[in-house]
């Protein structure tokens, strides 16, 4: 990906996403370390770092094989002194979580920004979790932007606060902030610092428990700081009349809405509105003064009721006669993203005025679902289509154990070929707890390349430690393709350029299964045979693992058009097809739709060449309708 | 200052970020307030997408229900989706193709075009993605209904197709780009 703009000369005017606002800040700021590991809605904040770093030589960059190393690896750098940023989606902070918690322990020597990209409405992902919970878990403060608008300011300030305090800060966004452009004027970019020195000191790094309890004392005495500091943070304001009873605070992003819900109904400068863009800890001592001799506060916030909670025990602590209405209260739904709508209505109901009149029409015909599909050509079409066929055929009972990817897509039919789905890795050891108690059914635990190196090894290692009998399937595409086609352990390159290629088959190898084969996705012959042959061996108690190697097809696409190799189109002849519709029905590449007599038709325009369907056809009735190029079909096939 | 409520919606892979990135960059440069909401990932694949954008002095970056002035779809069955995204009076371009779902019976392009009407929309159904396909890329007809709301609703009010015009000369594949929006105006004015 390119982002030209987060280089843009100071002092412009410059119309991105939020993400990209943030990896400028911290250009801007002299970050000398970024690393994350991609997950919507994060990803871009490291792609526009690594851009920069492209252009600028500086800072170190890198995607790690998860979250947990990712932080480690800007850890590492900001207590040897070198500002460094981290950046995951709101779950990459669960596999982070452990140093999370000791970073807070042992502070830091050097700015450390922690950004959490939080999903409310699950755009993207499988919960709602709202990392500022984190922050109070563990003693991070959290700083949130008000809105897209804000991404770039709130970082920053994020960066000097962790600096100036030595420890690590959270910025927590949430999709509508990393994925909403707004207008950003950019800043002048400071010298980075690039090289650290360790400063010895295990009192301070080592945190065995004498010296642990000793931090732990220390620490609470500095969030009670941070709470005094944050008091004065320029992220956090007021407007409206000071003597108006009522209050409106509104936390992070939820501030514009709360803003535009006031204007709505007519509210706006005549009640107090509140900013707080530093949600944890809260701000008290400037809260404390804003909410003496109010009545009634309502609190917009995005995710959990964490300020609005926060803002209770203040107003308990104070002895105020305050009510506080949000999502604990009802006023505000718990569930989902916030909308100027809902929010307008909560606020109104919650002073006692009638919400505002709206007219909502709705369609009395509706639009059928349209779930994401696997694209036409995805290598993972026809595997999961010949896992189908070969194990009907079997007569086997699969429980497909499956992971977050693109073939999460195998979800919807007629692949159906994900029954499980809960985490980054879950399928191994999920697989391997059925494999222990479900004598009926053999496990086919399935996962990307980009996943199994996440967090699929210690499942494998484990399952093969206790001897679990499964197919384990490796569904290896070279690269990250869900979230924007990052690069991994087995793309050969990381963000700097070459890098070395590490084999699933050999790290299968070495932690103990019981058997290997390697197929190529885009011969399904191959396929059918490997299936076979795997499914075998583990219906006779082995561990069984099978790599299914073949590019992501929007990647062989972009490298066919840089090389100038033309593409096939596949077509099919009307006189051969016996309309069986097994290649539009079980096969089901959008790309092929039927007619009105159910024989089979290509839309060339959505075929991307990949061959597979002629081999699906039994009638042979699907052949290529331009010449294949050798080339196309090397790139499809290499690397057995 | 006047606002604009804009749902842009299709099918993942339509260009339908850009087509919203365009509408909110030509905004900021002629220095109208603008947010563009996206949702990426999952909805990506040949998912249903809807992009909200907001022209003028919104603060949130959703539409509201009920609340959007202007719908551009690059499909019919998206733009019966998030029609309940319009205020009635609302102008909705949409591309009249029709992608249908994996297993399903959606209702015809006469059927969906008669609901948004009756819903007190006014419709303008294009040719887009054929017009852009007689220019050889499918792929431009995101261009072609922008060149359209242009000549034809609101949009032209707030935008000038001069400025859209730069961007478009400024990107990718330019030249085919710049047709498609010139194709798009002339077939808005038309009507
Ligand atoms: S992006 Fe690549 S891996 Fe993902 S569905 Fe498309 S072809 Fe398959
Ligand atoms: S060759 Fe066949 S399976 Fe591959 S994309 Fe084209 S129609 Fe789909």
């Amino acid at each position: 990906m390119s982002y030209p703009e987060v280089l843009a000369a100071p002092g412009s005017r410059v119309f991105t996403l939020g993400n990209v606002a943030i990896a400028r800040a911290c250009i801007e700021y002299g970050v000398g370390v970024a690393a994350g590991y991609p997950g919507t809605p994060s990803s871009e904040i490291i792609e526009a770092i690594a851009f920069a770093a492209k252009k600028l030589g500086y800072p170190y960059v890198e995607w790690s094989v998860n979250e947990k190393v990712a932080f480690e690896v800007a850890y590492g750098a900001a207590i040897a002194g070198v500002p460094s940023v981290v950046a995951m989606k709101h779950v990459g902070l669960n596999v982070a979580a452990d140093p999370l918690f000791s970073s807070a322990y042992t502070g830091v020597e050097a700015a450390f920004l922690v950004v959490s990209a939080d999903d409310p409405a699950m755009w993207s992902s499988q919960n709602e979790q709202d990392n500022r919970i984190y922050g109070l878990h563990a003693y991070v403060p959290v700083f949130e932007p008000a809105g897209a608008q804000e991404a770039r300011e709130a970082a920053l300030e994020a960066l000097k606060f962790s600096e100036e305090q030595k420890h690590p800060v959270i910025l927590r966004t949430v999709t509508r902030v990393s994925h909403t452009r707004a207008l950003h004027v950019f800043g002048e970019l400071r010298k980075p610092r690039l090289v650290g020195s360790f400063k010895r000191d295990p009192s301070r790094w080592a945190l065995v428990p004498a010296n642990a309890r000793k931090r732990r004392e220390e620490l609470i005495a500095k969030w009670q700081r941070f709470s005094q500091l944050l008091s004065s943070s320029p992220l956090n304001s007021a407007e409206g009349p000071e003597t108006s009873k009522l209050v409106v605070v509104g936390a992070g992003t939820g501030y514009r809405y709360a803003r535009e819900a006031l204007r709505r109904l007519g509210l706006l400068g005549e009640v107090r509105l509140i900013k707080i863009s530093t949600s944890v800890p809260l701000p008290r001592e400037f809260l404390a003064k804003e909410l003496v001799g109010k009545e009634k506060a309502v609190v917009i916030e995005e995710g959990e009721p964490v300020v609005e909670d926060q803002l209770k025990l203040l107003s308990f602590d104070l002895g105020l006669q305050l009510s506080v209405a949000g999502k604990r209260s009802g006023h505000i739904p718990l569930s989902g993203e916030l909308k100027v709508e809902k929010v307008a209505e909560g606020i109104a109901r919650a002073l006692g005025l009638s919400p505002p009149a709206r007219e909502v029409m709705r369609p009395s015909i509706s639009a059928p679902p349209r779930p994401p599909l696997l694209c036409s050509g995805c290598p993972y079409r026809g595997v999961f289509y010949s896992l189908r066929k070969v194990a009907s055929k079997m007569r086997l009972k699969l429980i497909y154990s499956g992971d977050i990817g693109c073939y999460s897509l195998g979800i919807n039919p007629p692949l159906s070929s994900q029954d499980t789905l809960v985490e980054m890795g879950g399928s191994l050891g999920l697989g391997a707890g059925f494999s222990h108690v479900v004598k009926d059914a053999l496990v086919v635990a399935t996962i990307g390349d980009s996943t199994f190196y996440h967090a699929g090894l210690p499942g494998l290692v484990n399952a093969a430690y206790n001897s679990a009998p499964m197919l384990v399937l490796v569904l290896d595409n070279g690269t990250t393709a869900m979230t924007g086609h990052q690069p991994n352990p087995s793309s050969g390159e990381n963000l700097r350029g070459e890098a070395k290629r590490v084999s699933a088959e050999e790290i299968a190898k070495a932690a103990g299964a019981d058997g290997i084969t390697t197929v190529r996705s885009f011969s399904l012959e191959e396929v059918d045979k490997g299936v076979a042959e795997a499914l075998r061996e583990a219906a006779s108690g082995k561990l069984h693992v099978l790599v299914a190697r073949g590019p992501c097809v929007l990647t062989a696409m972009a490298e066919a058009r840089e090389k100038g190799i033309s593409r096939p189109v596949y077509t099919v002849l009307e006189e051969r097809c016996k309309a069986c519709t097994i290649c539009y029905n079980l096969f089901a590449c959008p790309a092929i739709v039927s007619t009105q007599d159910g024989k089979a038709k290509i839309d060339p325009r959505l075929c991307t060449g990949c061959g597979v369907c002629a081999e699906v056809c039994p009638f042979e009735a699907i052949v290529p309708e331009s010449k294949v190029e050798k080339e196309w079909r090397e790139m499809l096939l290499a690397k057995p | 200052m006047q606002s604009l409520n804009v749902i842009v919606t299709g099918v993942g892979g339509q260009g339908i970020l850009t087509l919203a990135r365009i509408i909110g960059e030509a905004a900021a440069a002629s220095g109208l307030g603008a947010l563009v909401a996206e949702t990426h990932g999952l909805s990506q694949r040949g998912g249903s997408v809807v992009v909200h954008v907001r022209l003028g002095e919104a603060e949130a970056p959703l539409v509201p229900e009920g609340e959007g002035d202007l719908m551009i779809s690059m499909e019919l069955l998206e733009a019966l989706r998030y029609s309940s995204y319009m205020r009635r009076g609302g102008e909705v371009v949409t591309d009249k193709l029709i992608i249908k779902p994996y297993g399903s019976r959606p209702p015809s392009a006469e059927e969906i075009v008669a609901e948004l009407r009756s819903m007190g929309l006014n419709v303008y159904a294009v040719e887009a993605a054929s017009i852009a396909e007689a220019l050889g890329d499918v792929r431009a007809a995101n261009v072609v209904l922008l060149g359209y709301a242009i000549a034809r609703t609101q949009l032209g009010k707030l935008l000038k197709a001069e400025s859209v015009e730069a961007l478009l000369r400024r990107g990718k594949g330019a030249e085919t780009n710049v047709k498609a929006f010139k194709l798009g105006m002339s077939a808005g004015k038309e009507r």
